[in-house]
């Protein structure tokens, strides 16, 4: 199970929980003072309205729990009308009864305006209470000129009424900070993990790359290496210049240009064009995009003849219909016409007066 | 006119390079082709000197962005050999100008290698099909296009593809001059279709007399 939905199980539990206290709080302890000292509220019909504008509250609360979903822009008129209704009940509390049994909305209201924004950052829960409290207050000293004892009495009291929902809102804000920094750490985690599986497929890349490299470059270097190959001979400086053309292919090899044919064949082109070769790359028609094996079978004849030419190449691309063509013609030595792989391709080469004209056919269909 | 009477040609065109690096190219051609340079005044072309001349050598675009094709029909209607010499490589627009009439069609980026040849097949009243303009038939896929057969479709290709005769004629097994028939064919089938111009008809007509071509293969409908 994922930690965020761990974490969002949790909270909705806190949030059940406190609509629950908070309900018996209200229906229960402040109604049971209330009906207690029914007679010596001036009048006690306010008591009743203050209650049930508590009770609206946690009904909405209710209602949005079973839905799952929260207050929203509601929510600040909602406080507003919890501590409504806490100073409308203080309107019509007797004197010098401050945090007394009579004064049931003292305990009750907190639970209220608690269970709207538990959601919340911590900052507005501690507001509330805080307002909740200095409303309390105003009581206190407007109206009742407090005895010693009764703000020892006060004092008591508002442990309980400010502290005991100050931690319930505390414990929401820790598991709100927990799940941000448990989806942050699910996040890296993911990321760590992509950035595994990527660097194992390029490293997959590579081994295939040098394994192909291998066949023939390796050979060549090291004949180098060893002296047994001179680079002065003409026949040497050919394979390297085709086998630099083929490393340069390989690196420009990729499935995400929008043509990798002609991506792949520049790069081709560019190592004829770094020798001095005047290069011309031309191209009609349309074409299906050929898979990687066929591909490499097109623009290899390409790379071996441009790879030998002495002054000037014309690289021209031909689709029509179901033949695609890649076609180099080029003033070089005489070249074997390159062996395809893939099925469907045929390289053809022809020797004509100082030229070559090597051609590899694709026909997707054959 | 035969072969060695020397072709007279003006250019329009109004970079000074172009039609400097042009006279230079006709100067050496053997034989040398006299070359008019009219600068960018197209009035050049209709009146003094340059009215005379047997080629008509034009930039498309004079005025940058507007190609100017109804300078190009006004010449091919009067009965002017022309070649449009462009910058443009779009082969809608190299089509549209054969269509108009125009006798070759250049990219700046074909040089003396077909210039040349260009001017004087213009000069005897013939076209000249470059490797750019074959790429533009070949990669022709509009409704109205004639029908071409495969063999004509490959030596298109081949000359597209490698700019020489000598290597078409190779490739295919050809003489060199029965490449030129196949290509001189797909002219005169362009020729046929769309608009009639002075030179369009001059050259069916006489593709017909020289037996290049038969009227029912000039008849045949295109697939669309």
């Amino acid at each position: 199970m994922r930690t965020d939905l761990v974490e969002s199980a949790l909270r909705h539990g806190l949030r059940i929980a406190t609509l629950l206290a908070a309900s018996a709080i209200v229906f229960g302890l402040g109604l049971s003072n209330l009906l207690r000292n029914v007679d010596r509220y001036e009048p006690a019909l306010v008591q009743f309205g203050a209650l049930a504008l508590l009770g609206a509250v946690l009904a909405g609360e209710a209602v949005l729990l079973a839905r799952g979903r929260a207050w929203g822009r509601l929510r600040l008129p909602v406080v507003a009308l919890v501590v409504a209704a806490e100073v409308l009940s203080y309107t019509a509390l007797p004197a010098k009864s401050t945090s007394t049994g009579v004064d049931w909305v003292f305990g009750a209201a907190n639970w209220v305006g608690v269970a709207v924004l538990l959601d919340r950052p911590l900052r507005e829960c501690a507001g509330f209470l805080m307002t909740h409290e200095v409303t309390a207050v105003l009581h206190l000293f407007l109206f009742d000129h407090p005895t010693r004892g009764a703000l020892a009495r006060f004092a008591t009291g508002s442990v309980t009424v400010v502290g005991f929902p100050l931690c319930v809102v505390v414990v929401a804000s820790l598991l709100h900070r927990l799940s941000v920094s448990a989806s942050a750490a699910h996040l890296e985690l993911e990321r760590v993990r992509t950035a595994d599986a990527a660097a194992a497929e390029a490293h997959q890349l590579r081994l295939r790359r040098y394994g192909e490299l291998s066949a023939t470059a390796i050979p060549l270097l090291e004949g180098l290496a060893d002296r047994s190959l001179d680079p002065e001979d003409a026949e040497v400086q050919r394979e390297c210049a085709i086998e630099a053309a083929r490393m340069r292919r390989l690196m420009a090899e990729t499935n995400s240009v929008a043509d990798a044919l002609l991506h792949e064949l520049r790069h081709c082109a560019e190592v004829a064009d770094r020798k001095g070769v005047a290069v011309e790359l031309d191209t009609r028609g349309r074409w299906p995009e050929p898979p990687p094996a066929v591909r490499r079978d097109l623009t290899e004849a390409a790379l071996t003849v441009l790879a030998t030419a002495s002054s000037r190449a014309r690289v021209t691309v031909v689709g029509t219909g179901d033949l695609l063509s890649v076609s180099v013609v080029a003033d070089c030595v005489e070249v074997p016409a390159t062996v395809p792989s893939a099925p469907g391709v045929h390289v053809e080469a022809l020797h004509h007066d100082e030229q070559v004209w090597m051609e590899a056919r694709w026909q997707p269909t054959s | 006119m035969a072969a060695d009477e020397l072709i007279t040609a003006v250019i329009v065109d109004d970079h000074a390079a172009i039609a400097a690096g042009v006279g230079a190219w006709c100067a050496r051609a053997v034989p040398p082709i006299r070359l008019i340079d009219a600068g960018d005044r197209l009035a050049e072309v209709w009146t003094g000197p340059g009215a005379d001349a047997d080629v008509v050598i034009m930039d498309l675009e004079l005025t940058p962005g507007m190609p100017g094709f109804g300078e190009l029909r006004r010449l091919v209607d009067s009965g002017r050999r022309v070649i449009v010499y462009s910058q443009h490589m779009e082969d809608a627009i190299a089509i549209k100008c054969v269509d108009l009439g125009a006798m070759a069609y250049l990219t700046k980026r074909e040089g003396p290698d077909h210039l040349v040849p260009a001017i004087r097949a213009a000069g005897r009243g013939l076209p000249y099909t470059t490797p750019s303009l074959s790429g533009a038939f070949i990669a022709d896929t509009a409704a109205d296009r004639p029908r071409l057969s495969q063999r004509e479709i490959e030596v298109l290709r081949a000359w597209f593809v490698s700019s020489s005769k000598e290597l078409v004629a190779a490739k295919l097994n050809l003489a060199a001059k029965t490449v030129d028939t196949y290509i001189t064919r797909v002219r005169v089938k362009y020729a046929n279709v769309g608009r009639t111009a002075r030179t369009k008809s001059e050259l069916v007509s006489r593709a017909l007399d020289d037996g290049l071509i038969t009227l029912a293969e000039l008849n045949e409908q295109p697939d669309g």
